[in-house]
């Protein structure tokens, strides 16, 4: 072989090599992209076309009469795919005008037609498929929007998108705000929404979504493949008229106070039903709100309120009865070397047991309870008749977060000499305005103590799947007649004692004062204490009705007792649970019957007369006879219906335009040649030339009212 | 006749629009990939905005490229080679280590500069330089022959080093022009037989290896006897069947034993009649080729990194791999592609490309967005035009008169063939995947702009082929 052909069969070996590899890519290329192009493409789809959730309407949570506290309201985004596959360019042409015109006829909508026909143009230029056209849309304007021109054709030939919302209203806002709750993303749930969530939430659904770039999900068609199960309901025990009243109250003490938050809740006797609990705290930028659960999650020393269970203790023991007379020493006394005294100031030297828990007098409950149980070694009854009372116990209510009661077990937690007589005061142990409230039920309920609970049942479309029923804890919590005496010094705090401020004279209260010295600890100078002013109590006295506790920390200003602070609030909301609720009065219709006074009909002024008699008529105020006249008054005849009266309205002469719109007013003048300057609003009260006047361009000045 | 008409004139301007047509497909492409996230053209601080300012820089370059003297290339080869070679030293010691392999340098204001790009040029200039020498034969010295794969050999093996062993495959591509020079026809022989023993030692077990060898020689064994061959073969047969049955209930072991029995036996038979010295050599070929694959075997398990086991099993046993795994690229790749069809999804539409399933997309696996987008039509046209850019430039290599510039154009032909050969067959499957860009397509400023200079300094010497340099 000679040189030449050495190094030619090396090139073409070379070029040929290059050839066969060049093949062989290309061939590749085509099984890849032809012969199995429709697997990968089926394969390319399926990654981007995937079932997604539908997220359920979450349940709505009531009031026990079917007010909503919480409820889901549907909403609709509604998007256009601009480049949907079935939409040919023929039938976008068509539609895109007569849709812009539709659009820019929706409520709130940013463009004029030509604004929207420009967006949806360019839209379906660049391809977008996903365009938003309104968020938030309720479900009547939704009909609206699907029967638009080219929206009507659906998902894919109209491109019509629609993604139900939902979003979840509280239409009393702060109406037991903490209670209800809410369920957020990485937020601790909170309330009965949270405690309830499982049978609130409801199931997921799914639905055939399309993955678009920049991760957005869109529909794919217009089904639902698996429909949500939406959330059941929870009808609650309160009473949203109770929790307004009560609410308000708490809210309008703590104003007055300038406490530092607060809490009342109302419980049905009978059931342990609650009907209100409101909480008031502040916010960080110092607005009065729901921030927190006070009534149930905050456990404090109760101070007076306790005296009750003290009291109780010693009846049912048979140590004093109310009659008895006792050592109060004019409100100073010490315990194994420590110093009590009386919140307020006092001469008595001595007092009858009765009288002593009346005007609350720390010295003389706590004197008894050293006596008969510190001194006499039997701290540990004292202890036993408190469990008795349920007091070591927690409600178990149905919401996340209750502050557990502390009842010192004798001889540990620094137990000393001291312990019961302060315990008997309320101090040296913790409980919640709810478990203090509770405790005060049963001697209201006759010794019977009912759970407190909040919710009544759940329902699924208005049928009852869940029943909770009221719930006896213990059947009594002592003698009965322990009970009755117990009932009747109650009632005598309000009658002569430390709550006789709030006495009624309608109907009768019974309950007991508190006034707790927070930071007592810190030995500070009486200026500087804090207190926690509680009234804890039920009405009416004779047949509880409700029972109700109010706590008030920390109160800065306009007093800071129990009997001053807590006790008024406990007031106003009895006073408005009395007035509302039929069962508490005795029946009028004994009396004569009532005179029904006519509703005074609506003020009605001069005007153009046909204007006149149509706003009468969507009124819908009988009008029993009228004009021909341009213009009319009307008036009030046979005291319940009206006829239009013509109004004079002579040429060249000024008219009366008294009583009328600046429009009709302006109108008139205005044809008569007259300048006119108004000043105010509502109808003309006086004008400055006298009507009938000669004309001759004048100028009138009018003044208008409301 | 002026030098500069000259210039004009004898300007390879085909191989100039073929390079224009490639670098604005793959701009295209960049700008596909980004276009949700960056929809305007000169955006920046997009990909296809960096990628724009450098081919900008690009084509600065190659215009002064095509300004200088063509002498200056041939007399600067070696001072080329040397600094690059010096360069690829440097970043070992300075380099910046990204993905793990540390081949960058960071240069303020123009971002990371790889040096193994440039050493490709280098490279291609001395080995022209080399083979241009006088009295320069591969075919009949070795000591040149050396010399020659020693240029190719350092900068490869100082790229290894870097841990970048897709680059340095690259430079395998220059035996091309060793063989175009009269490099022995034999030695790119057993290159061969070694690497298709290696894929086989790779696909298959061994011991395997030594059964089908085993059974091979066999039948050459066979057809050396004179007589009763019939025999001998109905024998072979059943052999065949024994081991193939062997190897479906794993007792292959047993099977192997046997195979090696009777071939044993057959030698000793052969050798009686006097024919020992070709049993002797094809019992030494089957001792070596055993051997090796157990070394393979072992290379295989102890020296490549698990990156790089990975990517020879998706090459070699593409069902066998975890197609979430080590499988995912080629699969999410070869998805693009093929949902491509024949004349792809449209421009911008790629729903894989911008969703951006596909890794690496913009420089690796650049040619999944054609597919996708273009199907099949825009792969054939983008494959047409590196098969014309390629062959063009042999043809330009053919009809220098210098050996430097031929040398200098088979250097370039070849290294543009490996690049497009194993981006684009590794997209497919048909190679394995090793991290090299498709040149001029892909995002990157070092690959651009070394293929820029490699071409314009081509086109230099081509235009100045009827002048001696």
């Amino acid at each position: 072989m000679d040189i030449k052909n050495e190094i030619l069969w090396r090139i073409y070996l070379v070029a040929l090599l290059l050839i066969l590899f060049a093949i062989g890519i290309f061939m590749k290329t085509a099984y890849i992209q032809v012969v199995e192009g429709k697997h990968w493409r089926a394969v390319a789809d399926s990654l981007y076309i995937d079932y997604r959730p539908v997220i359920a309407d979450r349940g709505n949570i009531f009031a026990e009469d079917g007010s909503f506290l919480a409820t889901s309201l549907p909403t609709f985004k509604v998007s256009m795919d601009c480049k949907s596959t079935a939409m040919s360019d023929e039938l976008f042409n068509q539609y895109v005008d007569t849709l812009a015109h539709c659009l820019s006829t929706l409520k709130d909508s940013p463009y004029t037609a030509g604004g929207y026909r420009r967006m949806l143009v360019e839209a379906r230029k660049a391809g977008k498929r996903y365009v938003l056209i309104k968020d938030k849309v309720e479900y009547p304007e939704l009909l609206r929007i699907q029967g638009f021109p080219l929206f009507k054709f659906g998902r894919y030939k109209g491109g019509l998108i629609v993604e139900r919302q939902s979003e979840r209203r509280r239409p009393f806002q702060i109406l037991a705000h903490r209670t209800i709750g809410y369920v957020r993303e990485n937020v601790k749930p909170v309330g009965l929404e949270g405690a309830f969530n499982d049978q609130l939430a409801g199931e997921q659904g799914q639905r055939l979504m399309q993955r678009l770039p920049g991760g957005t999900w869109i529909p794919v068609n217009d089904l639902t493949e698996i429909e949500p199960e939406n959330g059941k309901d929870i009808v609650t025990t309160l009473d949203i008229n109770i929790q307004d009243v009560t609410e308000n109250a708490l809210y309008k003490a703590i104003l007055r106070h300038n406490a530092e938050h607060g809490s009342a809740i109302v419980m049905e006797v009978a059931t342990g039903k609650i009907k209100a609990i409101a909480n008031i705290g502040k916010t960080e930028d110092g607005e009065l709100w729901e921030t927190y659960n006070y009534a149930i999650g905050e456990s404090t020393e109760p101070g007076s309120t306790f005296k009750l269970a003290a009291i109780m203790a010693l009846l049912e023991d048979g140590y004093v009865e109310p009659e008895d007379s006792i050592d109060i020493n004019y409100g100073k006394m010490e315990f194994a070397g420590e110093e009590m005294v009386d919140a307020s100031y006092h001469r008595l030297k001595s007092a009858t047991v009765q009288h002593a828990f009346e005007i609350s007098s720390n010295v003389g409950i706590a004197n008894m309870v050293y006596r008969y149980y510190t001194r006499s070694d039997k701290e540990e009854q004292f202890i036993k008749r408190l469990k008795e009372f349920n007091l070591d116990q927690p409600i178990g209510i149905e919401i996340e977060g209750e502050g557990d009661p502390y009842i010192k077990e004798v001889g540990k937690d620094n137990w000393s000499m001291i312990t019961l007589p302060w315990m008997a005061t309320g101090y040296e142990l913790k409980m919640t305005p709810l478990q203090i409230l509770a405790f005060y039920n049963a001697v209201a309920n006759d010794g019977k103590y009912m759970k407190p609970y909040l919710v009544n049942e759940i329902q699924e479309y208005g049928k009852t799947i869940e029943k909770f029923e009221p719930k006896v804890v213990k059947k009594t919590i002592a003698s009965s007649n322990t009970i009755r005496k117990a009932q009747r010094m109650l009632t005598g705090v309000v009658e002569r004692g430390t709550a006789k401020k709030i006495k009624a004279d309608n109907y009768r209260m019974a309950g007991k004062t508190g006034t707790a010295i927070i930071n007592y600890r810190k030995n500070l100078p009486a200026k500087f204490r804090k207190y926690q002013a509680s009234f804890a109590g039920y009405f009416p006295a004779e047949n509880p009705k409700y029972s109700c506790i109010v706590v008030i920390n920390h109160p800065k200003q306009n007093g800071i007792y129990g009997g001053e602070v807590a006790a008024p609030v406990f007031r106003e909301i009895a006073d408005r649970c009395f007035v509302t609720h039929i069962d508490l009065q005795s029946p009028i219709n004994a009396e004569a019957k009532p005179q029904l006074v006519a509703a005074k009909l609506p003020r009605i002024y001069s005007g153009y007369t046909d204007d006149l008699e149509e706003s009468l008529l969507r009124l819908d105020l009988p009008v029993r006879s009228r004009t021909r006249a341009d213009w009319a008054s009307p008036r009030m005849i046979y005291g319940d219906s009206l006829e239009l009266n013509r109004r004079q309205v002579n040429r060249g002469k000024v008219p009366d335009v008294r009583g009328m719109g600046l429009r009709d007013a302006m109108y008139l003048l205005g044809n008569e040649g007259l300048q006119v300057k108004a000043k105010g609003i509502g109808r003309v009260t006086t004008q400055s030339i006298k009507p009938g006047t000669t004309t001759r361009g004048q100028t009138v000045f009018l003044d208008l009212k409301l | 006749m002026s030098r500069r008409g000259q210039t004009t004139r004898e300007t390879d301007w085909l191989t100039i629009f073929l390079y224009l047509g490639i670098v604005g497909i793959g701009f295209l492409m960049i700008y596909a990939v980004g276009y949700s996230e960056h929809p305007d053209v000169f955006d920046f601080s997009a990909k296809h905005g960096v990628q724009l300012r450098w081919i900008g820089i690009s084509l600065v370059v190659g215009i002064f490229t095509l300004i200088l003297d063509a002498r200056f290339f041939r007399f600067f080869a070696y001072p080329i080679y040397g600094f690059s070679v010096l360069l690829l030293v440097a970043v070992l010691l300075f380099g910046v280590e990204i993905a793990g392999s540390r081949s960058w340098f960071n240069i303020p204001f123009l971002g990371r500069f790889q040096p193994a790009e440039f050493a490709k040029f280098g490279a291609c200039l001395a080995l022209a330089a080399f083979l241009s020498g006088f009295n320069v034969s591969l075919s009949k010295s070795m000591k040149q022959r050396l010399q020659a794969m020693a240029i190719i050999l350092i900068p490869m093996g100082l790229i290894l080093l870097q841990g970048d062993a897709g680059s340095a495959l690259v430079f395998t591509a220059l035996f091309i022009v060793l063989f175009r020079a009269g490099m022995p026809a034999l030695l790119y022989m057993i290159g061969l037989i070694v690497v298709a023993l290696s894929v086989i030692a790779l696909l298959f077990e061994p011991l395997a290896i030594l059964g089908i060898l085993s059974l091979f020689f066999m039948l050459v064994f066979i057809g050396n006897f004179r007589e009763r061959q019939l025999w001998w073969l109905l024998a072979f047969t059943g052999l065949v069947t024994m081991t193939y049955l062997g190897y479906q209930y794993d007792i292959m072991e047993y099977m192997l034993a046997l195979d090696g029995t009777v071939l044993l036996l057959l030698a000793v038979l052969l050798s009686q009649r006097k024919r020992g010295k070709l049993v002797g050599l094809i019992m030494g070929i089957l001792v070596m080729s055993t051997l090796y694959a157990f070394s393979v075997n072992y290379a295989f398990n102890n020296i490549l990194e698990s990156h790089q086991q990975d990517r020879l099993n998706v090459w070699l046993k593409p069902g066998e791999v975890d197609p979430l795994g080590a499988g995912y690229n080629l699969r999410q790749s070869k998805l693009a592609i093929g949902s491509g069809g024949l004349a792809g999804r449209g421009f911008l539409k790629g729903e894989i490309t911008r969703l951006k399933y596909v890794p690496e997309q913009s420089t690796d696996f650049i040619f999944c967005t054609i597919g996708e987008e273009h199907g099949f039509i825009g792969s054939f046209v983008l494959i047409g035009l590196y098969i014309s850019l390629i062959l063009r430039i042999t043809f330009v290599a053919e009809r220098q008169r210098e050996v430097f510039s031929r040398m200098y154009a088979y250097g370039v032909a070849s290294i543009l063939f490996f690049h497009f050969f194993i981006n684009i067959g590794m997209t497919m499957g048909v190679m394995p995947i090793i991290g090299i860009p498709l040149p001029l397509v892909s995002y990157g400023g070092s690959s651009l702009l070394s293929f820029t200079i490699l071409l314009a300094v081509l086109i230099k010497l081509d235009n100045t082929r009827l002048t001696r340099i």
